[in-house]
């Protein structure tokens, strides 16, 4: 097998790995589902083109940074405010909770935008808050704080629809 | 600090799995006729090698082995069995002589020495001086 056919299938694997928190770390960023799968198709063929990951040390961390500067750079293009698009799904309903995967949808929209990237890296990303820094240009410590805010705020408004839920029952 | 809540909160949390994205296209058709590209290729070669291999063997297979006849002409009027033709100088005969078909030759082109017996002719002789009407 060519060296760029060893690229081409360590990037699949990679796109298979890391490509559904992805595509959630592009949507939370976006606000927009289409724009976010652009993003990430933008990032793995311009990764597919020039090699550029085969010499990132830090592989996942290296595309969600990609990814991340897509969105916004695609954001600074359009010009335009985020609203986030929180109608289409973003997960898989575990045990067919759909209900539970709108409410938390919903939650982590009303989230400010930082602290949504930074409980989207940890929780699905797996990234620690150290990484988090890095990527995200801030402090561990910064990134930690902002998770316990984020954390805090989706338990609340989580708990809170659930029982408007119930209420209107 | 998290606390236990703040962990099975994240525990819930995770139970939520990101849907899988579609998959990029370069990856999908550029690997794939990639794949099919080297595919071809080996089954080129495959086939290319198959070819020369039944060239080869066609021309083998057809090849006239042409034998030393003279020196197998001589090799047979030396040692073919004298004297009147059996099966047990016939089969002694093929059980020396160095090929089958020196063994042929031998008993083809045995120098007929043998003395007829008194009284009889031979028939190809008879034969040859009769004129047969057909």
């Amino acid at each position: 097998m060519g060296k760029t056919n060893r690229n081409i299938a360590e990037i699949e694997v990679l796109y298979r790995r890391h490509g559904a928190a992805l595509l959630l770390f592009a949507s939370a960023i976006s606000g927009d589902r289409g724009r976010a799968q652009d993003a990430l198709h933008h990032v793995f063929l311009k990764a597919i083109e020039n090699g550029s990951l085969s010499r990132a040390i830090n592989k996942k961390a290296y595309l969600f940074a990609c990814v991340r500067n897509a969105v916004l750079n695609d954001a600074k293009r359009q010009d335009r405010n985020i609203s986030l698009d929180i109608e289409s799904s973003w997960f898989n309903a575990p045990e067919r909770d759909y209900a539970g995967e709108q409410n938390l949808r919903r939650a982590l929209g009303d989230l400010p935008a930082d602290q949504r990237e930074v409980i989207v890296l940890h929780v699905w990303g797996d990234f620690t808050f150290s990484e988090i820094g890095e990527l995200l240009g801030i402090s561990s410590n910064t990134a930690a704080s902002r998770y316990r805010y984020a954390l805090a705020k989706l338990r609340g408004s989580m708990s809170a629809k659930e029982n408007s839920c119930a209420d209107s029952r | 600090m998290q606390t236990p809540d703040d962990e099975q909160f994240e525990a819930y949390l995770k139970r939520f799995h990101p849907i899988a994205p579609e998959s990029v296209p370069a990856l999908r058709v550029g690997y794939a006729s990639r794949r099919s590209v080297s595919l071809g290729s080996w089954l080129a070669a495959v086939a290319a090698i198959a070819v020369v291999c039944a060239v080869i063997l066609h021309f083998r297979g057809n090849r006239v082995v042409v034998p030393n006849a003279a020196h197998d002409v001589a090799f047979a009027e030396r040692h073919a069995p004298a004297g009147p033709l059996t099966m047990r100088s016939a089969n002694a005969w093929l059980a020396t002589a160095p090929s089958f078909k020196a063994a042929v030759d031998g008993l083809a082109f045995r120098s007929q020495t043998s003395p007829l017996p008194q009284g009889k002719q031979s028939a190809v002789a008879v034969l040859s001086k009769e004129k047969i009407r057909l």
